[in-house]
């Protein structure tokens, strides 16, 4: 047995936010590379629809290439359920439930990856374009506003502030301007095209399948398909009506780029698996925390590639210290949004002659709710659950458990401290 | 496998030597320290229920816990 390491939380968050952030890094420099390869040859526009088709396409078929790897079985146990997620268990087709939310998690996949290499075409420095993604935080925190009715707290409005303002001053230009097309495809494509894709992303982890938890190998391998399939429709419904020939030069680029595109695909793959595991681990936020510190390395990224391809660096002083200002700003705004939070224990007694196994279902479906036990003894249930704000937590928690009759019973037990086994 | 929640009541002043030596027992998977009528909720993934009372019986010998209550855990739902 592998000696398990005991490490607090808090640590166990930075291990899993640097992998995931190189990970990530490097296929944003092999993006700017080959976008700026493409720019030479074609025009803005065309370029993110051509890399986008590679991108999926070549993504497709590593994607498929490791799931098949990942199938193997040793000593009765498929290897991708060993060392991924434990819920795989081969590839499947998807079921009925799954198909609309692969819709639109397919159509967001779509809309903002095409909108981020326009923006990579147009802007080539990836340190101006990466701050900007993170700004999804800002959308994600509105959606959850108008959906749930609910007054976000200081901190939440704060960070969120925090992180724009940052963004802005990240993304100007060499030349000190800031541009309004990027910037514009960036807040009304890029991140909202993220915002559906997240959200449909982690409906589709919280379904169970055939009673089962839903794998997040499978989910990213329909996801590819379903996005291909969008992107090749848009690309055929504007060859025919424009006359253009997206589809034939993105046919003729896959080849020459295959073995670049194929290792990025790759390294997106398991970039993916992590972001998926932080999902695991309960937190929406935490995981936009780990995406957040990719911020970081987007400077000695751009500087990597300045010495491969042609990218414009900044020339005075003034300017790099205005970037690095944006981008402290953005990395500690998510950090303080992901890791102000409240973790608690609550044991609930449900009445005699309820069934316990619909009870459970009931508080599963309640929000901050991360996980929900069946227990034997003194207490039915044992509820994990981790909010923002203690008056969030009343709010959000105790108002709707006390609405559910079925309840005889309940203690809250705040946590004061916390340690987990990676 | 078998997940149980196992809830700590310790002696006052013993709690930072308690958290010491739990963090060092095997199949410990997360340790809580709470406010209320318990001070610490040890989650713990055994391969049986043998192996859940070897574990409590080493949760016993550190010196400053008062009692233990386990509660297996039947069904759980979580992310």
């Amino acid at each position: 047995m592998i000696p398990a390491i005991r490490v607090r939380r808090k640590y166990l968050f930075y291990i899993v936010a640097i992998t995931s952030t190189i990970f990530s890094a490097v296929t944003v420099g092999i993006d700017t590379i080959i976008t700026s390869r493409l720019s030479a040859r074609y025009p803005s526009s065309e370029v993110s629809w051509i890399y986008g088709f590679n991108t999926f396409f070549i993504g497709l078929i590593t994607t498929i290439l490791i799931c098949l790897l990942l199938s193997i079985r040793v000593r009765g146990r498929r290897l991708g359920s060993v060392i991924i997620d434990p819920a795989f268990d081969g590839l499947r087709f998807i079921t009925k439930e799954e198909f609309k939310y692969h819709i639109f998690a397919g159509l967001g996949n779509a809309i903002s990856t095409i909108g981020y290499f326009y923006v990579l075409s147009l802007m080539v420095d990836p340190s101006a374009v990466i701050p900007f993604f993170r700004v999804v935080i800002l959308y994600l925190l509105l959606v959850e506003m108008i959906a749930e009715k609910n007054a976000p707290t200081l901190i939440e409005v704060q960070s969120s502030v925090i992180v724009t303002l940052g963004a802005i001053l990240g993304s100007i230009s060499i030349s000190g301007n800031i541009e309004i097309a990027p910037l514009a495809a960036m807040f009304f494509v890029v991140n909202p095209g993220w915002v559906l894709f997240s959200i449909s992303q982690r409906k589709l982890k919280l379904l169970r399948i055939n009673g089962k938890p839903n794998d997040s190998i499978n989910i990213r391998l329909w996801n590819l398909i379903f996005t291909l399939v969008f992107v090749i429709a848009i690309m055929l419904i504007h060859d025919i009506s424009t006359g253009t020939s997206y589809i034939a030069d993105s046919l003729r680029n896959c080849r020459e780029f295959f073995g670049m595109v194929a290792i990025s695909t790759s390294i997106t793959f398991f970039a993916y698996v992590l972001y998926i595991r932080a999902l695991g681990m309960g937190k929406a936020s935490i995981t936009e925390a780990v995406r957040a510190s990719i911020v970081i390395f987007s400077i000695p990224v751009t500087f990597i590639i300045s010495h491969v391809v042609e990218i414009p660096v900044p020339q005075s002083t003034v300017l790099w210290l205005i970037k690095a200002i944006g981008i402290i700003l953005v990395v500690l705004g998510i950090l303080s949004f992901a890791l102000a939070q409240i973790t608690a224990y609550i044991f609930i007694k449900a009445k005699s002659g309820v069934r316990i196994e619909e009870l459970i279902e009931k508080i599963w479906k309640i929000r901050g709710i991360e996980s929900v036990s069946a227990v034997t003894g003194n207490y039915d249930i044992i509820a994990k659950v981790r909010i923002r704000t203690l008056p969030k937590g009343y709010e959000r928690i105790i108002r709707k458990l006390e609405s559910i009759p079925d309840i005889h019973e309940f203690r809250w037990y705040s946590v004061l401290k916390e340690w987990s086994t990676v | 496998m078998i997940k149980a929640y196992i809830l700590v009541r310790t002696r006052i002043g013993k709690l930072e030597e308690i958290l010491k030596k739990a963090k060092e027992i095997e199949n410990v998977e997360n340790i809580s320290v709470v406010s209320g009528d318990y001070d610490m909720i040890i989650k713990v993934r055994v391969d049986n229920l043998e192996d859940l009372m070897k574990l409590t019986d080493k949760l016993h010998l550190i010196d400053g816990i008062k009692q233990t209550v386990t509660y297996v855990i039947e069904k759980e739902i979580s992310l």
